[in-house]
């Protein structure tokens, strides 16, 4: 007799026949149906798009399916100009740099440093809690989130302090630059709900010594302008992209020695109290 | 320098102390690894090994497309991915039954935490009722010696409530996290020994495409895609700045 759980069954569920995509059209070519004789974002033919609108308002349609207003077009490239590189200090650059100087094939700097910056510390993994915490947040007096938060979150007495995504201590300060970074962007006019309100928030929030972080920042832009919560991980790493790449290139051709290696001094093993 | 362990201890324990910090006794080691070997089956139709194979297809190195199909299997339907909420799931019923509730309780509030039905980590599984594995799992735990302990035990009572109310059997997750709570094991810790889960079934999927011609594998002509946005439309000049 079988056992419970030899008994399997199918769920006969229907599966699609074919992948369905609203983003991309390929117009076969009559010769060959494997090749495509026409190419369409959205409805507008890829050429066409190359010859009358900026890689930026593509990029929004190919996200929104709709093209971007000029404002919308504007806030997005100043925050992805913003946003373009790291640092040579961010650990995910640091995983470029390190991948780059240890020969590793140049194909695999991008997706070895994006996968380091898609941690939920200053990374990708915080812009979906944060975009979801402007949706709810934005709809309320700032002053009133602070004191709701300041009641309920308690400041480690280790590292820093991030009480809600998008906010918090780095390094034990207030990391002035995705300060200046939303600052710039909320006099444009295409500055939204979640901006604006992140701005007030952030100033609300500097007597403690918290600020705006970059994650921040770009979840508020991605969410006035749009973009479902589940889209910003993604695009986070999307837009630090270039600066991961540039640094990791910057070290491929550069001797091991080219980046800091712990001498046997600083390299000890930690034990335990209990000696382990 | 390993050379305090290589060659007297096995690789899986060595990989668990690597993961959590205690050098484990080799059952439970031989236990995670008759777990990878479960998770190891190369069925291309599997999501994280049907990119391992389109890494073949494309010309990828092995090492990247085994890395990117472990990487998929961090997931929240199936894989490695699924640990931490597995074991949350049995952690929190287990508090629940040490307060005196029933199992039919348990099982009734974790449906009306999703949406009514019993769709919950740890049981049901898509595609198939039921999981073949377990049967195979329960005979190498008996055979490694280790008695069905207390979490596995309420999983089984749970179990049994599902298939009487709703046809629904505990899937490898459910039986995976209540084993490795009964060892001692904390969620993290599971999830970190279990880093490269679905790693050689990746791999083999990623060598059947490699050596055959580039894009064979499931190739797709342009009708193949169902496309079901804007019809063609002429592109608008932009707004003025």
């Amino acid at each position: 007799m079988k056992s419970k759980h030899e008994n399997i069954t199918s769920r006969e569920q229907i599966f699609a026949q074919r992948p369905a995509t609203r983003v991309w059209e390929e117009q076969s070519s009559e010769e060959n149906p494997y090749l495509a004789s026409a190419l369409r974002c959205h409805g507008y033919d890829l050429h066409e798009l190359m010859e009358k609108r900026s890689f930026i308002d593509v990029l929004f349609l190919l996200f929104r399916g709709e093209l971007p207003t000029g404002d919308q077009s504007q806030i997005l490239e100043k925050l992805m100009i913003g946003l373009i590189n790291p640092g040579p200090r961010h650990p995910a650059t640091r995983a470029a740099m390190h991948a780059g100087v240890g020969k590793t094939n140049p194909a695999h700097i991008l997706p070895i440093s994006l996968s380091i910056m898609g941690g939920a510390h200053q990374g990708a993994g915080c812009i979906e809690p944060a975009m979801r915490f402007f949706r709810q947040a934005a709809k309320r007096d700032p002053k009133i989130v602070c004191c709701e938060l300041l009641q309920r979150e308690k400041r480690p007495t280790e590292g820093d302090w991030h009480p809600v995504p998008g906010f918090g201590s780095r390094f034990g300060g207030i990391d002035e630059m995705p300060r200046k970074l939303a600052d710039q962007l909320s006099r444009l006019p295409g500055a939204g709900k979640a901006l604006l309100w992140g701005c007030s928030f952030s100033e609300i929030l500097r007597p403690y010594e918290i600020g705006w972080q970059f994650p921040g920042v770009a979840a508020a832009v991605l969410a006035d302008i749009g973009f479902h919560p589940r889209a910003g991980a993604g695009l986070f790493q999307y837009f630090q992209a270039p600066g991961l790449l540039a640094h990791g290139l910057e070290m491929v051709n550069k001797p091991l020695t080219a980046l800091p290696f712990p001498s046997d001094e600083n390299y000890f093993i930690e034990v335990d109290s209990d000696g382990h | 320098m390993n050379k305090d362990l290589m060659g007297k201890v096995s690789f899986f324990q060595v990989l668990i102390l690597n993961a959590i910090g205690r050098l484990v006794e080799k059952p439970l080691a031989d236990w995670f690894e008759a777990m990878h070997v479960g998770l190891s089956w190369p069925d291309a139709r599997i999501w994280c090994n049907q990119i391992g194979a389109l890494g073949g297809t494309m010309r990828s190195s092995v090492v990247a497309a085994t890395v990117a199909g472990i990487l998929a299997a961090d997931s929240r339907a199936y894989g490695q991915g699924t640990i931490l909420e597995g074991f949350a799931f049995i952690e929190r019923v287990f508090k629940g039954a040490r307060k005196g509730k029933s199992v039919k309780y348990i099982v009734a509030e974790e449906c009306a935490r999703h949406g009514g039905k019993p769709k919950f980590m740890g049981y049901s599984r898509p595609i198939a009722k039921g999981d073949e594995r377990l049967a195979e799992f329960f005979n190498i735990q008996k055979r490694l010696g280790f008695p069905v302990g207390e979490h596995l035990s309420l999983a089984l009572e749970i179990e049994k409530v599902l298939l009487e109310d709703f046809d629904e059997a505990m899937n490898f997750n459910g039986y995976i996290c209540a084993f490795l709570a009964d060892q001692g094991l904390t969620a993290q810790e599971a999830y970190q020994v279990c880093a490269v889960l679905v790693t050689s079934g990746v791999t083999a999927c990623y060598v059947d495409t490699f050596e055959r011609p580039p894009e064979s594998f499931l190739p797709m002509r342009c009708e193949d895609i169902d496309y079901q946005g804007p019809p063609p439309r002429p592109v608008p000049l932009p707004d003025e700045r």
